[in-house]
């Protein structure tokens, strides 16, 4: 009963959101409150109503609706855990807006933006709520259009327009494929209630089970930003405004994740083995990639686009890995796996919230994005830069933050198959090799990411400014500061204190790969017991604090004994030179110039110099250096498509002459030849 | 009971003229002759109507019977006539197709169409005859759309079509509920008003009614 409260105020308090940011659009400091607090308010909501399902029952609502459709609800454990996700995100996001919009007074519409803002949110709980095909697919495409407009918002660059075109056309080929996949389940199960679905997925035949897979992944992949269905990403979270990228990076492409768990283990029972490696290849292979790209990409939020399809492909490791166990039988390992997953989705929305928000903030006080234009923002704006930095390093899988937790996890869980694999000579060799391949690469991308970001720190925030933008940059607004330390501070408590957090998410997963790793301790043979629990106490994170915060202490004390003269200050990276001016400093693409040239193959670098000299060839007038990188995926695979259909197209186009009369004459034509086919007996 | 009104040598004899008035329309080279030879045709449905209502003692066909003759035969005309004088178009129609091809194609049509109701073979002969017509006013009128390039000339071909449709309800129904007869009146009168002001709005813009200038919107 509690629970229907619960639902109704979280539900009424975003279409409340949604309309005064509507009604006081006269306002713009009042409706950029009151929309944001309603959705911060109905955030509150949401929290305490996921607990109580994760806690309590399976909350289902249905209003009933006509005989085709049934608008009806139903949140189990792991809908919940969603909900959860989406409001602690949206509940610091909100603060931040309240904050953060307050660049577009005057010059945007903001109650519009409230209002698409409260929709869209409300849209993805609606997501994973949803209790039926048809409901979730209307639900599923109000929130792709809604952030699509978010996305579009700043529709008078071009720039924004190309990004969103991208986006719609990506999330819709995605679309068609979940259609596909809906419907082959519906066509056994005879109903589109997701409550079929299950018992449908039992007697399907193997090669329907395949293909439902197949497209669910095809589709939701689109969605989650998997390589090569990701190129979307890198256009569209750069382009919205940053509060609305770090919820559709953050959140958005986890109700995909969402969607591929409750498709392969509720419905399809996740029986078959490929399904898993397949998914663990296409992990580890956006992970890699993901990151590879994000190294080299001096746009911040471009970068941590990019990095976010690396955060998927992890993520898809421990659900690819979760399905490969569960097949094999060994459900412990699975919900390990599984586990793991849950726990780096919710980390990443936290630390790529924290990000994206403090891109956010950058370009709030710098109006540049561009990363090479930035530096020395740790004296200008030093509370933003400290909240950045706990992101960062947690992004970067450092301890004591969330980020490593979850992806030592993950590691272990990939470790961990091995074992029995050595045991008893199976699963099979297969399994091992691919397990063993994916941590190596897992390990890889991790040793990236912290290149990556500490490339981005670097050279954002140390030394000096770049450019005039940097120079005149200040601290930002309180309540954006507010919603950035939020999320700071949870990403420190997540990283000290998951052996709080992972029984919640072992009774979430228990509900899916049926086995609690919590409450039993298992073995894998007669000569040894490992006992579950145990290894997950192995890891004291409160004790890798001490000692992480004793390491940083050692520094200190040597700076103490040995250097107790008062220090000679000069100018940072002045190398002792007495002058040192912006332009001797380490630049973005320089620093990360080691990487480019360990993997050119891939990047395929393209790099132009031209000179122009005065008249003495010994005197270079000016000097111009520019290097692109090649979106392999773009050249390769997604432009000749295109070509090939527009080609088509214009092929098809002849039949369009734009005279009334030829178009009557399609019709009448169609219809002289229908009646001939029944006059020759075509009907019977 | 349908065997006796449908056979009764009126009846038939109106579905024929009806077929006639139809040919008069593809084979007059005036604006004028074809909307008088589209009043005829109206009149001569609602004469049809009357003698079902009369046989089949349905009070509401002769309301239906009435409007037909009102709406159809006496007001849409009268609105054609007053299009046609205001804008001052040539009284000249002007063709895709010329006449004789225009009077042959439409006999292949009705041709196809009564083998096509033979075909389906879902009623007996006689009121098959009626439904024959009623298919062959149907694609008559499509095709006028078609080889016509005055604006008036499509707006006549849709209304040929529905009366096709309103005869193929009266044989097979003896007419559909009151209600739905009087929508579909209404339907008729505003969609001719909107396709009147319509043609006056592409006389405006294009200095004629030509359908054959409205080509640019492709894409």
């Amino acid at each position: 009963m509690l629970d229907n409260y619960l639902f109704l105020g979280l539900f009424s308090f975003y279409l409340l959101g949604a309309a005064s940011s509507v009604i006081f659009n006269k306002n713009d400091r009042i409706s950029a409150y009151l929309s944001f607090i309603s959705a911060a308010v109905a955030s509150i909501f949401g929290i305490i109503f996921s607990f109580s399902v994760i806690f309590g029952n399976t909350f289902t609502l249905s209003i009933p609706g006509s005989s085709f459709l049934d608008f009806g609800f139903f949140v189990d454990k792991l809908s919940a855990f969603f909900i959860l996700v989406i409001s602690i995100a949206v509940f610091a996001v909100s603060i931040y807006s309240t904050g953060y919009v307050r660049e577009y007074f005057g010059k945007k519409n903001i109650g519009y933006l409230g209002f698409l803002y409260n929709i869209f949110v409300l849209s993805m709980i609606l997501v994973v709520t949803a209790s039926n095909a048809i409901v979730f697919l209307i639900v599923w495409e109000l929130m792709s259009v809604i952030s699509y407009f978010l996305v579009v918002y700043e529709h008078e660059k071009p720039e924004t327009r190309k990004a969103g075109f991208i986006y719609i056309v990506m999330t819709h080929i995605g679309t068609g494929f979940i259609i596909l996949s809906f419907l082959i389940f519906a066509g056994t199960s005879g109903s589109f209630g997701f409550e079929t679905f299950h018992a449908a997925g039992a007697v399907m035949p193997p090669l329907m089970k395949d293909l439902a897979f197949l497209f669910a992944l095809i589709g939701f992949g689109a969605k989650a930003g998997i390589v090569p269905l990701h190129i979307w990403l890198p256009y569209a979270h750069p382009a919205a405004p940053s509060n609305v990228s770090a919820l559709m990076s953050g959140v958005m492409i986890k109700t995909a994740i969402f969607m591929l768990i409750r498709i392969s283990f509720d419905f399809l029972g996740a029986g078959t083995a490929w399904w898993g490696y397949l998914v663990l290849a296409l992990g580890t292979i956006s992970a890699i990639l993901g990151i590879l790209y994000a190294v080299v990409e001096s746009d911040i939020k471009r970068m941590l686009a990019f990095s976010s399809i690396e955060n998927v492909g992890i993520i898809l490791i421990g659900t690819g890995a979760s399905m490969i166990f569960f097949a094999g039988g060994m459900t412990t390992l699975s919900a390990i796996a599984a586990i793991a997953a849950l726990y780096h989705l919710l980390n990443h929305s936290v630390f790529k919230g924290l990000l994206f928000m403090g891109a956010g903030s950058i370009l709030f006080s710098t109006h540049t994005k561009n990363i090479e234009e930035l530096g020395g923002l740790i004296k200008k704006m030093p509370v933003s830069a400290v909240l950045i930095l706990a992101g960062v390093l947690s992004i970067s899988a450092l301890p004591p933050f969330s980020g490593f937790v979850s992806e030592w996890l993950t590691f272990q869980s990939l470790l961990l198959g091995l074992i029995p694999v050595f045991k008893y000579g199976g699963f099979n060799t297969f399994a091992m090799i691919a397990l063993s391949i994916s941590a190596a690469v897992l390990a890889l991308t991790g040793a990236l990411a912290a290149f990556c970001f500490l490339k981005t720190f670097g050279i954002g925030f140390l030394a000096l400014p770049r450019s005039k933008h940097a120079e005149h940059a200040v601290e930002v607004n309180k309540p954006m500061l507010l919603g950035m330390a939020l999320f700071a501070i949870l990403s420190v408590l997540l990283g000290i204190f998951p052996f709080y957090v992972l029984p919640v998410l072992d009774r979430i997963v228990q509900t899916f790969v049926g086995v609690s790793v919590f409450s039993q301790s298992v073995s894998f043979g007669a000569s040894g017991t490992i006992a579950i629990p145990a290894t997950l106490i192995t890891l004291s994170t409160p004790a890798l604090l001490v000692l992480v915060l004793i390491f940083a202490l050692i520094p200190f004390i040597c700076l103490y004994i040995y250097n107790r003269k008062t220090p000679a200050i000069y100018e940072t990276w002045g190398c002792g030179q007495p002058v040192s001016t912006p332009r001797n400093e380490y630049t973005a693409q320089a620093f990360s110039k080691p990487v480019q040239i360990w993997f050119k193959n891939l990047y395929r670098p393209v790099t132009e110099t031209k000179a122009t000299y005065s008249p003495s060839p010994f005197l270079k007038e000016s000097f111009k250096f520019e290097s692109r990188i090649e979106q392999v995926f773009e050249q390769y695979i997604y432009n000749p498509v295109v070509d090939v259909v527009l080609a088509k197209s214009r092929r098809a186009k002849v039949i369009q002459t734009g005279s009334i009369h030829a178009y009557l004459s399609y019709i009448f034509g169609t219809l002289v030849i229908l009646f001939m086919f029944v006059i020759a007996g075509g009907s019977k | 009971m349908s065997e006796i009104i449908l056979g009764s040598k009126s009846v038939q004899l109106l579905i024929a003229l009806i077929l006639v008035s139809t040919f008069m329309i593809l084979g007059s080279t005036r604006l004028y002759s074809c909307v008088r030879a589209f009043g005829i045709q109206s009149f001569l449905l609602a004469c049809v109507a009357g003698i079902v209502a009369y046989s089949t003692g349905k009070n509401d066909l002769y309301i239906v019977a009435a409007l037909t003759l009102v709406i159809k035969s006496a007001v849409i005309p009268y609105i054609f006539i007053y299009i046609i004088r205001e804008i001052k178009v040539k009284r000249e129609i002007e063709l895709y197709v010329n006449i004789s091809p225009s009077l042959i194609i439409g006999g292949v049509l009705v041709v196809i169409s009564y083998y096509l109701i033979r075909s389906i073979n879902i009623m007996s002969e006689l009121s098959g005859f009626a439904l024959s017509a009623s298919m062959s006013l149907v694609s008559i009128g499509l095709f006028v759309m078609i080889s016509r390039k005055k604006a008036i000339m499509q707006m006549l071909g849709i209304l040929i079509m529905e009366n096709g449709l309103f005869l193929g309800a009266i044989s097979l129904t003896y007419g559909m509920p009151l209600l739905v007869e009087l929508g579909i009146f209404f339907d008729v009168l505003i969609g001719v008003l909107i396709m009147g002001i319509l043609i006056f709005r592409i006389n405006k813009t294009f200095e004629s009614i030509d359908t054959d200038m409205l080509k640019t919107l492709i894409g």
